[in-house]
């Protein structure tokens, strides 16, 4: 299979402490993966070690056939990895266009990607002179993907984002994620099993820093026993 | 209920309004409307200068989280640069020809990342070599810079101190200017050991950042032309010294000064920067040594300072524009003082000089407007205004933080170098102006509010206006209301002042005026 992101036996430190010890991931071309497993587990750091955001001190991490672990951080991500965080990061004293316009890397970026993404989130364009501080919890989410579309990324690493959300706009933001992943790879952190196996094609499961278990989540979603000893969820 | 809301959503404007009317109540109680002209314009002028200090610390503390201690030292250097360059420019254009040829190895950076991937050195030799290119490096530099004929004064020599050279200068007299000793130094030889020190150290350096760097670079002849360009450049200043100092020396003052103000901005960058990429980005990680650090760096400065250009007191001769004294002066207006360029104008019946009252606060006020514009408008200043709040997350977004890290530093070194040259003529260079505008700052910052740009503004503003007020008073007394009473603060009350006026704000806003609450 053709693998855009293979992430292969990483081990990362923050601080003193040994957070990853031994994940490995292979994403697919054109899928959506999910990285599941509990709270703790590992799955931010996974996400925040592709990206060099914590750099791994082993293993070794494919991106288009390179290898980019040691990279800089904005090096890795201008090699077209978009990053939506856990905590959203929007950045408060910029207005929602401003946000957006930060994420150019090359001029004319947002100009171009604009359509595309008022289509997404018509709620966005409405909002465009706003700064980010009045923005909803779910608005801030919006944002954050949209920022995350607007450079030509062909990998979106997502972090949680039905967290803290009402039902109705989780459900907007699954629609969301699933137009924009005829566009580009995905590779989705979340909590929600629901949400995760509604989207994804394929799975990690991650357990206290280690990756366990990967296949198609076609598989898991009828494997109730992996479900309730690896998830805990029903 | 609806009022105390009221109060609390305004706190900084009544804040602000109090200590203004409570300034201006009693200027109206005893003092002469001459005097509070003067007092005012002098606090607005002390406080272009300490906000031109306060701003770039706190543009830098805000983005890097450096607390800059150095900022004042930095402040100082900028006003010996620019001294130097306005009195004795054959200096400056002796350094530019090692200058020139030192920088031009750093020009191939490009070149030295490619040549560096090219050839594979062992692991442990990757690590020995590059030191021992950078010793034999400095050894050859440190050997022809010895000899490198530059022309200097003699600080131990009274008769050739920048006391006496300022002195002179200011008397207009045109100082004779020593030509060099070029015995003992053929050009040739320190040519080419200057080149080749800076080629060998460049690469050292490149090396040992080599593979974090993106891998495929394709070289050339652009990549070349920075080296050549600065190769040409210093042997040019070298062939033309003699013309470029004649030129220099014979040119109008307020031009000269113009040359001084930007050659001391430009060295406050270029220092700025270098003082970024090779101490303070190490030690990110570590904010107790950066602090540490930069004291050091602050006392290190000021011995410098002291070993360069000496310990006693002098000014800076001002430039034409504002030194007239004859015919017409003092000016009664603008016009007036722009036909005879006098040093000193009558406002309201009260004398002030024009370069440190007129002067100065327009070019506070027009740096912040213009870093304002820069902050608000263009894209550096967005990115700097998202880095202030979520570095990891510009970075994330493809960012090369580190180098508008750099930027901002430099930048903040700008503008504090740029308030030094400007003090010069004013308030006149010592060893120790630095710490005492670095403190002004710092109090100004705490309450405006630490990062926010606006608030070092308004800080400054109100920390120069206090102190010159109470300055004012200490000459003219306050009569005490209701009693016979009429006090005079003595001078240690005026530093204290603007302390008790921190403390009084922080008390009721614990993150200043304009702060953001975290």
């Amino acid at each position: 299979m053709d693998y855009i992101l293979d992430v292969q036996d990483i081990h990362t430190f923050i601080g003193q402490y040994h957070i990853l010890q031994g994940v490995s991931v292979r994403v697919p071309r054109g899928s959506i993966t999910a990285l599941l497993g509990r709270n703790g587990a590992g799955k931010t750091t996974t996400l925040k070690s592709i990206l060099g955001l914590t750099p791994p001190r082993q293993g070794k991490i494919m991106f288009e056939g390179n290898e980019i672990q040691g990279m800089l951080s904005f090096n890795i991500a201008s090699l077209g990895i978009g990053f939506v965080p856990e905590n959203r990061s929007i950045f408060r004293d910029l207005s929602v266009e401003e946000n957006l316009k930060i994420a150019e890397r090359k001029k004319g970026d947002y100009a171009g990607k604009k359509g595309f993404i008022f289509t997404l989130f018509p709620d966005l364009k409405r909002l465009i002179n706003l700064s980010g501080i009045n923005l909803s919890g779910g608005q801030q989410q919006m944002l954050a993907i949209a920022r995350a579309l607007v450079a030509d990324n062909c990998l979106l690493l997502i972090d949680e984002p039905s967290e803290g959300l009402a039902p109705v706009l989780i459900e907007q933001l699954m629609k969301a994620i699933q137009q924009l992943s005829a566009y580009s790879t995905v590779v989705l952190v979340e909590q929600n099993f629901l949400v995760a196996s509604q989207l994804a094609e394929y799975y990690v499961i991650i357990e206290e820093g280690r990756s366990v278990k990967e296949g198609k989540m076609k598989d898991l979603t009828n494997d109730k026993a992996t479900i309730q000893h690896y998830l805990g969820a029903a | 209920m609806k009022l105390s809301a009221y109060f609390r959503k305004n706190l900084t404007l009544i804040i602000v309004l109090a200590v203004l009317s409570g300034l201006f109540i009693a200027a109206a109680n005893g003092m002469e409307s001459k005097d509070f002209v003067i007092t005012l314009l002098r606090g607005l002028s002390v406080g272009s200068l300490t906000f031109l200090v306060a701003s770039g610390f706190s543009l830098i503390f805000g983005l890097l989280d450096v607390l800059n201690l150095a900022h004042g030292t930095l402040f100082m250097i900028g006003a010996y640069i620019g001294w130097t360059v306005y009195v004795r420019p054959d200096t400056l254009v002796d350094l530019l020809t090692p200058l020139a040829l030192l920088l031009s190895g750093f020009m191939l950076g490009d070149v030295w990342i490619a040549l560096s991937n090219r050839i594979l050195f062992g692991k442990r030799l990757k690590r020995i070599l590059p030191w021992v290119g950078i010793f034999i490096s400095a050894l050859i530099l440190f050997s022809v810079l010895k000899q490198y004929p530059i022309a200097i004064w003699k600080v131990a020599n009274y008769a050739q101190s920048p006391v006496s050279i300022s002195y002179l200068a200011s008397q207009g007299q045109n100082i004779l200017m020593p030509p060099v000793d070029m015995a003992g130094f053929s050009p040739l030889l320190g040519f080419a050991g200057l080149i080749a020190g800076s080629l060998l150290l460049a690469f050292c350096l490149a090396v040992m950042k080599a593979g974090k760097q993106a891998a495929t670079i394709c070289i050339t002849w652009r990549n070349f032309s920075g080296f050549v360009v600065l190769l040409l450049a210093g042997i040019l200043f070298f062939v033309f010294n003699n013309a470029l100092t004649d030129f220099l020396a014979n040119l109008n003052s307020n031009w000269l000064f113009l040359v001084a103000v930007l050659v001391a901005v430009a060295s406050g960058i270029g220092l700025g920067a270098l003082m970024e990429t090779t101490l303070i980005r190490p030690l990110y990680i570590r904010p107790i040594y950066q602090l540490m650090l930069t004291l050091g760096l602050s006392a290190i400065g000021i011995e410098v300072v002291r070993a360069i250009w000496g310990r006693p007191e002098f000014t800076m001769p001002r430039p034409e524009l504002f030194a007239g004294t004859g015919e017409g002066c003092p000016a009664t207006s603008l016009a007036d003082w722009w036909q005879y360029h006098c040093s000193t104008m009558l406002v309201m019946d009260g004398r002030i000089r024009v370069f440190n009252e007129i002067l100065i606060p327009v070019i506070g006020i027009i740096v912040l407007v213009a870093v304002w514009m820069l902050l608000q408008r263009s894209r550096l200043g967005m990115v700097i205004r998202a880095g202030v709040q979520d570095r990891e997350m510009v970075e994330a977004l493809g960012i090369n933080v580190r180098r508008v890290f750099t930027l901002v530093f430099a930048l903040g070194v700008g503008l504090a170098a740029l308030g030094g040259v400007l003090a010069a003529p004013s308030i006149g260079l010592s060893n120790l102006m630095g710490e005492s505008f670095l403190l002004n700052a710092l109090i100004a910052l705490a309450i405006g509010g630490l990062t926010s740009y606006p608030g070092a503004a308004l800080g400054s503003l109100l920390v120069g206006l206090l102190q010159q007020f109470i300055i004012k008073y200490g000459q003219i007394g306050i009569p005490i209301p209701f009693m016979d009473v009429i006090f005079k603060p003595s001078p240690p009350i005026v530093p204290a002042s603007t302390i008790l006026l921190m403390v009084i704000i922080l008390l009721i806003l614990p993150n200043g005026l304009l702060g953001k609450k975290e």
